[in-house]
């Protein structure tokens, strides 16, 4: 089948959608084209927008995307990267502040290995209770979100509250637990490059390895993977449990560490959530998440423009962001079974 | 793997307008508003949008609103107006200091106003609204209006800034009536509607019958509170804060403690206007930038010899005669480290 049907398809949804958006802006007395330029430009203007809004704001999707691709991939269908990155984030903050480490060298590694930990721990309750008892994990790594969401707002008013008492904060993480900046001058954190390396390891652990085979095997089915009789799917779907808890974990971690130095309340604005239409839309691929996390991390510096350069509103801005990924997940499903019926013919 | 990439084609399309282009720098002399929370919520957040388009239509500068959604986008938002040549840049609440401090040092022509800041430097300028003292007069007010004797207070997270005008209150209300009981809770957020309503209720079934709040989105909800429990036939008043929110709720505020904040916004944009902004600002009851105001919907609510008081009290404290008691989270003046 060519490439054209497709190509198609996908110009007339987005034609329909900007014309949605633009009518949705029109009525609210806002001018979609200085809307629309203001989304493309506060994403993508300048290399250096790209690089310090864009790919920073992409990081901790990317983490979470590759953290939720992973558990999707072995069917362990994992809601709970958002109480994962908590838990992460608070652990790195905690050996940070009170390990006594002051080279960087020692010290990074210290917290980065904390913030895994932590989000695989998280992780390691709805495992078992899966494995051991059948419990369902949708509804419980959602649970465990919020533990973790009112753990952490528990340790910033109290326990880790920052040493001079006045804000709910921890105090600054100090240098040496801070990733360095790639680029000069950008915001742009090592952080982004260990994404990039997690979402290359787990492509060929995936495609290449026994052990990823096993996942792709349990996740494609559970049964059949068991009745072959060369392997068990528990320790597959711990693996997979584990795995993805710490790569969560570590999206916590890192954006405290690259980002706001500090934890508090309200880290993250949901990207433990935002992360399953990430890696969905990168059809759980590892290499695909990078680029569906920086395709939404620009639709979010873009939104933030949107506010400062034409004047709509933050809910205006969540709106039409969230009519955006609709149409690129309609598109996306779109294509498929335009593929599939292609492929028959 | 191509297979996995075929939306491609329609990313690169809503991307293609974008490639190409600065951002346009901002036309003259510009302003910029930065809060945390939705402008919507008739109190803190509204009065500094009504500040910041006050000063677009009397000063005439160009103006620009961002609402940020994590602490996270305080930097990009400060960068993103600094770069854009905006000179003035607010960021409304306490929460925007860190990021200010930052900011300041990597753009020193450009001017960085923190509401309820606490660091201030060359070109950082933390204002602290005496809220404190219009909190007192409501407390006062408070004192007067109970007949159960016990006051409810309803706070978002808690903050000095927040946890101030709650001292204030209880002292307020005690200079009225010494023997009351004051009930305080935060809710831990200052949007969540719910919480809010679930502890104004919690606190009016403990008997409290004038309740003020101190949270931003979720007032909406503390007002709804106080007017269900009226249904059930009690009496009960709120207070509103922060902003005068006596048109919010007619029916069940009693006054407000209010922040005349487009006022000091203006009075800011003009003095940086002028070169002779220098911070922290200061500016309470005797700099008419707070008050008391009394619901003018309800009036005879609060007993006149209470009025008469409360007015004593409000000339006492702008004369310096009645210290307020409060919270300073003013920390030491920072040395300019650039040394520049």
């Amino acid at each position: 089948m060519s490439g054209l049907r497709p190509a198609a398809a996908a110009t007339a949804a987005l034609v329909a959608t900007l014309a949605i958006a633009a009518a949705l802006l029109a009525v609210g007395g806002y001018s979609p084209g200085v809307a629309f330029t203001a989304l493309a430009r506060g994403a993508f203007g300048s290399w250096d927008l790209f690089v310090s809004f864009t790919l920073v704001r992409a990081t901790p999707l990317l983490l979470t995307g590759l953290a939720v691709a992973l558990a999707f991939r072995a069917h362990v269908w994992n809601i709970g990267a958002e109480g994962q990155l908590h838990a992460g984030a608070l652990a790195g903050v905690a050996v940070a502040i009170f390990l006594p480490l002051a080279h960087p060298l020692l010290l990074l590694p210290a917290t980065l290995l904390a913030g895994a930990a932590a989000g695989a721990l998280w992780a390691s309750v709805p495992a078992a209770m899966k494995t051991r008892m059948g419990v369902g994990e949708v509804i419980t790594t959602l649970l465990m979100n919020f533990v973790a969401l009112f753990l952490a707002q528990f340790l910033v008013q109290g326990p880790l509250r920052e040493a001079r008492g006045v804000f709910n904060q921890t105090d600054e993480i100090p240098a040496a637990a801070r990733l360095p900046t790639l680029l000069p001058d950008t915001r742009l954190h090592l952080g982004f490059l260990i994404g990039i390396a997690i979402a290359v390891a787990l492509w060929l652990y995936l495609t290449r390895t026994p052990g990823g085979f096993r996942i792709r095997a349990v996740g494609a089915s559970v049964r059949a993977a068991e009745v072959s009789g060369r392997f068990r799917a528990e320790p597959v779907i711990w693996r997979a449990f584990l795995a993805s808890g710490a790569i969560a974990g570590l999206a916590g971690w890192i954006q405290v560490s690259g980002i706001t130095h500090r934890m508090y309340e309200g880290l993250s604005p949901g990207w433990g959530y935002t992360a399953i239409a990430v890696a969905l839309l990168a059809r759980l691929h590892p290499l695909a998440v990078v680029l569906t996390a920086i395709v939404f991390g620009a639709l979010s510096a873009g939104g933030a423009a949107m506010q400062r350069e034409a004047g709509v509103p933050d809910v205006w801005v969540r709106g039409i962001e969230a009519l955006v990924i609709l149409a690129v997940l309609a598109v996306d499903k779109g294509l498929q079974v335009l593929g599939r019926r292609g492929s028959r013919a | 793997m191509n297979r996995h990439l075929r939306w491609l084609p329609f990313v690169s399309l809503v991307l293609a307008p974008a490639c190409g282009g600065d951002a346009p720098a901002a036309d003259g002399p510009s302003v910029a508003l930065l809060t945390s929370g939705p402008v919507s919520d008739a109190g803190w957040h509204a009065g500094a949008y009504e500040g910041l388009q006050l000063i677009g239509d009397s000063l005439g500068l160009h103006i620009s609103h961002q609402q940020t959604r994590t602490p996270a986008e305080f930097d990009e938002a400060f960068i993103s107006y600094a770069e854009a040549g905006y000179g003035l840049i607010f960021g409304h609440g306490f929460e925007y200091q860190d990021a200010a401090s930052r900011a300041g040092e990597a753009y020193p022509d450009v001017t960085f106003a923190v509401s309820s800041g606490s660091r201030p430097s060359e070109n950082v300028v933390p204002i602290i609204f005496g809220l404190h003292e219009a909190s007192y007069l409501a407390g006062m007010a408070a004192g007067a209006i109970t007949r159960s004797g016990i006051v409810g207070m309803v706070g978002g997270v808690e903050i000095p800034s927040a946890k101030g005008t709650f001292i204030a209150f209880e002292a307020g209300v005690k200079a009225m009536r010494e023997d009351a009981t004051v009930l305080e809770t935060f809710i831990g957020s200052w949007d969540d509607a719910s919480a809010a309503k679930e502890a104004a209720a919690a606190q009016l079934r403990q008997g409290a019958d004038a309740l003020i709040h101190n949270v931003d989105a979720a007032s909406f909800a503390f007002f709804q509170a106080v007017r269900e429990v009226r249904e059930d036939g009690r009496t009960a008043w709120a207070f509103g804060m922060n902003r005068d929110q006596n048109d919010v709720a007619p029916d069940v505020i009693a006054g407000s403690a209010a922040i005349d904040i487009p006022k000091i916004f203006l009075q800011t944009a003009r003095a940086w206007q002028d070169g002779t902004l220098e911070g922290p600002l200061f500016t309470g009851l005797a700099a008419g930038a707070v008050d008391f105001v009394p619901n003018p919907a309800q009036r005879g609510v609060i007993p006149p010899l209470a009025l008469r008081q409360i007015e004593e009290a409000r000339l006492l404290i702008a004369e310096r005669k009645l210290e307020v008691p409060r919270i300073d989270f003013l920390e030491p003046a920072a040395g300019n480290p650039s040394g520049s």
